[in-house]
């Protein structure tokens, strides 16, 4: 009761209180931020329309964001029910087993409405927000039910509880999280997609809301979102080093591997870690906290202070598991979630276990109008996606692809990219003939074979390896990526002076590996990366294209790194074809 | 009655927080609301408690409140601070040792005491009265979320009743029946107990009381003890009747467990509690009403945290005298007189 209020009046109809404007225009926003943010709000089925979690849809050609958690028991394929009423067909894309996520892909339209992506760095704990789902599967209607809550905690780290699902960086709210609501959206006040709920405290509460809820940050989410749409199982970092808090507070390195990217890069155990990523660490935990938002082998920038001073570099972060681990674990979870307790079922012949069928082939799953949207294929949760993103970037270059020499196309063909030297007079030349790479710089020429021999020439960090990638950037573009070695699209990933992620794919060239950056607006290869082993510092070969000046779209500087150090910058001149004449043949009329 | 408060409340929520009510043209990041600015100043008094525990369901690990001058921790008393130092972490990640100075079984409240802890005290008014329909916040380190410099958890809720924790008639089983404030939020958690309820001007309301559950109805109870009963049991502590042991004057003659007829559980942790394995028949323990399984608590307003305790304030009673003790049984409080 208000103070000095006659009661009587207080119980008078009459007597009510009007809302002050300032709280309608309120109550008329958080309105429309529901009604706009339940449009994107998916609800997650099996295909017998049953069963369920959440999820919300990201992109208008319909690539839904879940948790791990939601998708694994349906295997492959599921239906989501959207705020139109309508169920649509979804296969699963690419799964995070350790982060959680997974995105799937619903088809039967091309306008699905989307989500606008939040910032989750500039929530702070006070703000309120509200999670929209599909709690204890109450949407039989298909309308979404919302919670609004307060963001209670930032930066939560959740550790592994049983299983390997690690909840970094999360954010933690009173807003009613429920099973069912796994795998829905978080939306800031604005309705912006902020998280992904994903994890509730219970304890020997029951599997009921306590009033403790943690959502997957959205940028975390959208971190590994590009590999997750390459249909792989993704994977997670590790630093290739171990920090400990000293007695003076400093984090320091405790424990540090000689192959890490970390150590060829001047850190050494002692030193003490000062920033990683855009985040500042205080505390061993946050090191912790910040790592778990990283895909492995992104680059990302470190800072450390040793005895020289404060240094500032960037380190390529490797792989939380081994080789073959994560399908193991995804293998066991799904055939848990296949198998309800008490009611084994015999496998369905139609439905078999992805690591049975054979590579390449479409499951064979009769009128499943999908059946041929789903490859299963080792380390993969969906190939099908692996091959239509592969496809994706190669089409972006369509209407302007690089004209690559066609006089003398007659085969066998002699490539020959000239160049010089950056701000100096020596020339350079790279020459591939079906039989060998030639290098020549001034006037020094060697020669390598067209399949072997280069990890020594990277290992020395020599300036041959820019002929290997200019002869993968003129093959690329000449036969595809596909008829050069084993090729995965990875995902995307971050690279060194660039502001987007570059699309990041991988094609394994007998002993050394290429992973081949590709601008994700024009396709321009911008970047090639060629790896002996993950030990040693791969040759980064830079591709620069003058703005359409070149009708050709041929690069015109190009640039040899190693490590962070530039060894050797060119400036392309030309490139052209001449008919190969073997120096074998020739032997025969040389004097 | 309670509409035209929430309304109010609601207005005062709005008006100052809702980001739709903030200025559109503010450069990022945004101004910190009301909200957030009350939840940085209120976490600053709000501690996390480490101690014994970490089995069978009891955790190791709960909530406090800085009150005063910020040197006095007022909790919940528990298992947790059966240890020779408390160990509290502050906001800003300070790791300090606080000792027990003294408990009130009924509240079942303790106080501890640090030295120099450069905390900012709740102020405890025992006028300000939590209202049901009120708006309250509740902080404090539920589930052991947050660790070091970590900020504790914060969850919104309205007050729903003001009310008693009666037992008689209801399955609650809780030592401490007397008023309290229940909420609508889930609130009293797994590390919660001892944290602070406060209101939208950041003020105490009240502190977060243990975990309750209804036996009958398997409901459990979040509630939190009103200020002006705090008030009351922290005077009652600091005047000194609840006191540690004390083995200032030691009796010429004085009592001894074997012959009181009690033998107590294998004492074999430091802080092993004076739990009572057996009572001999004929025994004087026997005629004072003690039982097996019951607790002792205190004896003549002396607090017992172990059978040391125990042992020490038995050598300052002459055997001829008779004296007072509180035993815990189940969750009903017993008081006794043992006379010789």
């Amino acid at each position: 009761m208000v103070r000095g209020q006659d009661p009587q009046d207080a119980l008078q109809p009459s007597a009510a209180p009007v809302p002050a404007a300032q709280v309608l225009e309120a109550q008329q926003q958080r309105i429309e931020a529901m009604r706009k943010a339940s449009l994107a709000t998916v609800g997650v089925f099996g295909t017998d329309s049953q069963g369920g979690g959440s999820g919300v849809c990201i992109s208008p050609d319909g690539y839904v964001l879940t948790n791990f958690h939601v998708s694994s028991p349906f295997g492959h394929r599921m239906r989501c029910g959207m705020n139109d009423g309508k169920m649509y067909e979804a296969v699963v894309a690419g799964i995070d087993p350790t982060g959680d996520l997974a995105v799937l892909k619903m088809y039967g339209r091309d306008d699905f409405p989307t989500a606008s992506i939040g910032d989750s760095d500039a929530i702070r704990v006070g703000q309120w927000c509200f999670a929209a789902g599909n709690p204890f599967v109450l949407a039989t209607n298909l309308q979404p039910t919302v919670t609004y809550g307060l963001i209670s905690g930032v930066r939560r780290y959740q550790y592994p509880s049983g299983t390997i699902l690690e909840y970094s960086d999360c954010i933690q709210t009173d807003a009613s999280i429920n099973p069912g609501n796994s795998g829905g959206p978080l939306f800031n006040a604005n309705g912006e997609l902020i998280g992904i709920n994903g994890r509730c405290s219970f304890e020997k509460r029951g599997r009921v809301n306590v009033g403790v809820g943690y959502a997957i940050s959205i940028k975390q989410a959208m971190n590994f979102y590009g590999n997750l749409r390459s249909g792989r199982i993704v994977d997670h970092a590790t630093l290739g080093f171990t920090v400990a808090t000293d007695n003076q507070g400093k984090v320091v390195v405790s424990n540090i591997l000689e192959s890490s990217d970390a150590y060829r890069r001047g850190l050494r155990f002692g030193d003490e870690v000062l920033k990683l990523g855009d985040r500042d660490i205080a505390t061993a935990n946050q090191l912790k906290n910040v790592l778990g938002i990283y895909p492995d082998f992104w680059r990302v920038p470190l800072r450390f202070r040793n005895e020289q001073g404060v240094q500032d570099t960037a380190i390529r972060l490797q792989s939380l598991h081994q080789p073959g681990e994560l399908d193991k674990i995804v293998e066991g979870s799904s055939e848990r979630g296949r198998q309800p307790p008490g009611k084994p079922t015999p496998p369905d012949p139609k439905d078999p276990p992805a690591d049975q069928t054979e590579p390449d082939k479409p499951a064979k799953t009769s009128k499943d109008p999908l059946a041929d949207r789903y490859v299963a294929r080792k380390g993969f949760g969906n190939y099908y996606f692996n091959r239509w993103e592969l496809d994706r970037i190669l089409s972006l270059q369509e209407p302007k692809k690089p004209q690559l020499p066609t006089s003398g196309n007659q085969d066998p063909k002699r490539i020959q990219f000239t160049g010089q030297v950056l701000g100096e007079p020596t020339t350079v030349q790279a020459v591939f003939d079906p039989e060998k790479i030639h290098w020549t710089l001034g006037d020094k020429t060697e020669s390598v074979s067209l399949k072997n021999g280069w990890s020594p020439r990277i290992q020395k960090q020599e300036p041959l390896p820019i002929a290997i990638a200019l002869r993968l950037w003129y093959q690329w573009h000449e036969q595809g990526p596909r008829a050069l070695g084993e090729t995965t699209y990875i995902g995307k990933s971050p690279v060194l002076g660039k502001q987007d992620l570059l699309d990041d794919t991988r094609i394994v060239l007998g002993e050394i590996t290429a992973h081949v950056y590709t601008s994700s607006l024009s396709g321009d290869i911008e970047l090639i990366e060629l790896y002996t082993d993950r030990q040693t510092d791969p040759a980064e070969v830079y591709f620069e294209y003058a703005p359409e000046a070149s009708l050709q779209r041929l690069p015109s500087k190009i640039r040899l790194q190693y490590g962070l150090e530039t060894r050797l910058a060119i400036e392309l001149t030309g490139l052209e074809s001449q008919a190969f004449v073997s120096p074998a043949s020739d032997a025969g009329v040389q004097p | 009655m309670i509409r035209p408060i929430i309304l109010l409340v609601f207005a005062w929520l709005c008006g100052s927080m809702c980001p739709g009510a903030q200025a559109e043209d503010q450069p990022q990041p945004s101004p910190r609301s009301g909200l957030e600015i009350l939840f940085q100043s209120a976490q600053q008094s709000v501690v996390k408690l480490y101690g014994a525990g970490g089995m069978k369901g009891l955790e190791s690990y709960q909530s406090g409140i800085a009150i005063g001058d910020g040197n006095t921790i007022l909790t919940s008393w528990s298992t947790v601070l059966d240890v020779e130092k408390v160990r509290v972490v502050t906001h800003d990640g300070r790791r300090l040792d606080a000792e027990v100075i003294g408990v009130d079984p009924e509240c079942e409240l303790a106080l501890l005491k640090l030295e120099n802890s450069k905390l900012p005290g709740f102020q405890l008014d025992p006028a300000l009265e939590a209202r049901p329909g009120q708006r309250v916040f509740s902080i404090t380190n539920l589930f052991g979320i947050a660790a070091g410099n970590e900020a504790c958890s914060y969850q919104k809720g309205v007050v729903m009743a003001i009310a008693n924790l009666q037992s008689k008639f209801s399955g609650l089983r809780s030592v401490y029946r007397g008023k309290v404030i229940v909420v609508d939020v889930m609130t009293n958690n797994p590390g919660a107990a001892g944290g602070a309820l406060i209101d939208l001007q950041g003020r105490l309301v009240g502190l977060v009381g243990k975990e309750l559950r209804d036996q009958q109805s398997g409901i459990w109870i979040n509630y939190s003890i009103p200020v002006d009963v705090l008030v009351a049991s922290v005077q009652r502590i600091q005047s000194g009747k609840t006191r540690n042991a004390n083995t200032a004057t030691l009796a010429k003659n004085p009592h001894k467990t074997a012959d009181l007829g009690l033998v107590l559980i294998p004492n074999v942790i430091p802080k092993t509690p004076a739990f009572v394995d057996q009572v001999r028949s004929d025994s004087l323990a026997q005629k004072s009403g003690v039982l097996p399984n019951d607790l002792i608590l205190m004896i003549n307003d002396q607090r017992i945290d172990s059978q040391k305790s125990l042992q020490q304030v038995l050598l300052g009673i002459e055997r001829s005298d008779s004296f007072q003790i509180l035993l815990q049984r189940g969750t009903e409080l017993i008081r006794t007189q043992v006379r010789p």
